[in-house]
């Protein structure tokens, strides 16, 4: 059997000693790394429009299917805690097939659930489509381990911040196309009960087509994918036990743990109730508290990169020491401005204030995984834990 | 950053214009009118069952306080059961606020007797428990007076409806055949992964 020889291969960005990319250019789209990269976050960005597709529409729902605050209140917190434990499984997963198969199969495997919304009509059902939607939120860990895989050190941070910041971004945008999609379905002349069941096929349809792309235009590493490699012999087959062991007992990634929790966890909880809270509290219509709310999610599209780009400028400088600083002063200033939020009465300051909010606390979330993938050379347990916790936060 | 101060700057003339409005208490208009609802028996079906609504001038009201209605609007209103844990129904005094009764039924001009209307209703109503009020409003469309067909307590002549659920046949069948086919698609991905390895194997 004759091994291939990788020394020659060409790639379009210059590459590092493992063929990672030592440069981040987002306008390319070139195989392997930017391709990757754009189809990292594109699927992941489906994912969360998917888990985040009902609050919107929620005043609809909730008079459709006879809903309480309380069973609402459920929903919400099942939609983001049914990830927990498939972003566990996700990092196995991503070690042992690699992040192209592992991501589609979640998917495609979470994907029926987003079907199904359109055919609840208790509680119940409500609560468990939003469940098992929520674990395609373990994307996450698929894009940021396929990053690492792809970019090296120098760039990880950004990397990881824009494929995170822009899957985030779906949260926002869910916000603003789902009662779009709604109004236009009910234009056509379907009655509202029947509308929303119609508008969540777009979503659903969406996620599935980005599970397609990843699986045929995508691939795990520069130099090819896990079961070729594997067979080639040219990549090595982890042990997950011994993974596993080494992330339980390394202390860091519990201390990123707890931190994350207090942003990426607030900015869930956030996404959940946003919409709801201003229709309700602040008497504006529908289409208004969709806007508004997005416009939360929507400052991923810079705030979580930024945070990626400001933890690589800090470390060209001071290292991790910059990193480690910059990560606690961003999130210290969010938590701050959490507290004013809870504070202000009038709707103009609420929209003022829970902006410039959204601002820090996404950033920090990027901060934080300009810090992970340096915790250990497989780090993809650590991604685990450090999302563990974030959802008992919420 | 532009289109953020914009919007902020249009919610803040929005807030500003809706300030100035007059603030009508419910505790402040008297309940000058006598509704009835009368429907058939048991839970009524949102899309098929009608109620019929009377509503006139009560009597017993010193003559002459009905010289400023001009219109009456009919309102189908959540009965306390409907709004318990949905703050989103919650009875406020403000009636710009109130979100008790959030479906219009009729708006008609003010006559003292012989109103009468017949309401199919509709089908973006939700299941729950209902009663009816109408509002006596002045030629400021400001609300004068009222009357529902209950008590003030709101416990007797509620009445009950079945919503639609919104499913359909084709619905139903869409969303099972699609999560089927992504299932099954994902097998597919699964054997040709396979198979791929095992040709690069045997290279």
């Amino acid at each position: 059997m004759e091994l291939e020889s990788n020394a020659d291969r060409k790639f379009a960005l210059p590459v590092d000693s493992e063929h990672k990319a030592t440069e981040f250019r987002v306008y390319s789209a070139s195989a392997p790394h930017m391709r990757s990269f754009h189809l990292s976050w594109v699927s992941f960005f489906s994912c969360f429009v998917s888990t985040f597709a009902a609050p919107p529409l929620l005043p609809i729902i909730r008079d459709n299917l006879d809903l309480t605050a309380t069973d609402i209140g459920n929903a919400g917190i099942a939609a983001v805690s049914g990830a927990v434990f498939a972003r566990i499984a996700m990092g196995t997963a991503c070690d042992l097939f690699g992040p192209r198969l592992a991501s589609s199969a979640l998917i495609l495997l979470t994907a029926p659930a987003v079907f199904l919304t359109a055919i609840s009509n208790s509680a119940i059902s409500f609560l468990l489509v939003r469940f098992f939607t929520g674990f395609s939120l373990a994307t996450f860990v698929s894009t940021q381990f396929w990053m690492s895989s792809m970019f090296s050190a120098n760039v990880v941070g950004t990397a990881n911040g824009i494929a995170g910041g822009w899957g985030n971004l779906g949260g926002g945008a869910a916000q603003l196309i789902m009662p779009l999609v709604f109004s236009l379905i009910h234009k056509i002349g379907a009655t509202e009960f029947t509308a929303w069941r119609i508008a969540f096929f777009i979503p659903a349809l969406f996620q599935a087509l980005s599970a397609y792309a990843v699986f045929f235009l995508g691939q795990d590493m520069p130099d090819g994918n896990y079961a070729q490699l594997h067979k080639s012999g040219e990549k090595h087959k982890d042990n997950m036990s011994d993974v596993l062991y080494h992330a339980v007992t390394n202390y860091r990634g519990w201390i990123l743990a707890l931190t994350y929790g207090y942003c990426f966890g607030v900015e869930l909880t956030v996404d959940n109730i946003i919409a709801q809270y201003f229709f309700d509290s602040f008497h504006v219509n529908l289409h208004t508290a969709g806007i508004i709310a997005a416009s939360f999610g929507l400052a991923n599209l810079f705030s979580r990169p930024g945070g990626g780009i400001l933890s690589d400028i800090v470390a060209k400088r001071f290292g991790m020491r910059g990193r480690l600083w910059a990560l606690w002063i961003v999130q210290t200033i969010g938590g701050l401005l959490c507290v004013l939020l809870g504070k202000v009465e009038s709707l103009s300051g609420s929209i003022v204030v829970m902006l410039v909010f959204s601002v820090f606390c996404q950033a920090a979330c990027g901060l934080t995984f300009g810090v992970v993938p340096f915790v250990s050379r497989r780090y993809v347990f650590h991604l685990v834990f450090v999302l563990l916790l974030k959802v008992y936060f919420t | 950053m532009a289109t953020r101060l914009f919007l902020v700057a249009t919610l803040l003339l929005s807030c500003l214009a809706a300030t100035s409005h007059g603030e009508i208490l419910f505790s402040s208009i008297k309940s000058s009118l006598l509704v009835s609802a009368s429907h058939r028996q048991g839970v009524l079906k949102a899309g098929e069952d009608d109620i019929t609504l009377t509503w006139s001038y009560k009597s017993s009201n010193l003559a002459g306080t009905d010289s400023t209605y001009k219109t009456v609007k009919l309102k189908l209103c959540y009965a306390p059961i409907s709004q318990k844990d949905r703050a989103w129904r919650r009875t406020e005094d403000h009636l710009k606020k109130d979100k008790t009764c959030q479906f219009d039924i009729v708006t008609k001009p003010y006559k003292s007797a012989n109103n009468n209307f017949t309401w199919t209703i509709e089908r973006d109503v939700p299941t729950g428990t209902y009663f009816v009020r109408a509002y006596a409003l002045n030629s400021a469309g400001e609300e004068s007076g009222y009357g529902q067909n209950t008590n003030a307590e709101k416990t007797d002549d509620l009445f009950e409806v079945q919503a639609i659920s919104g499913r359909h046949a084709t619905l139903d069948i869409c969303s099972v055949v699609f999560s089927v086919f992504s299932v099954v698609s994902l097998f597919g991905f699964f054997y040709m992964e396979k198979r791929k390895a095992k040709a690069s194997q045997h290279n």
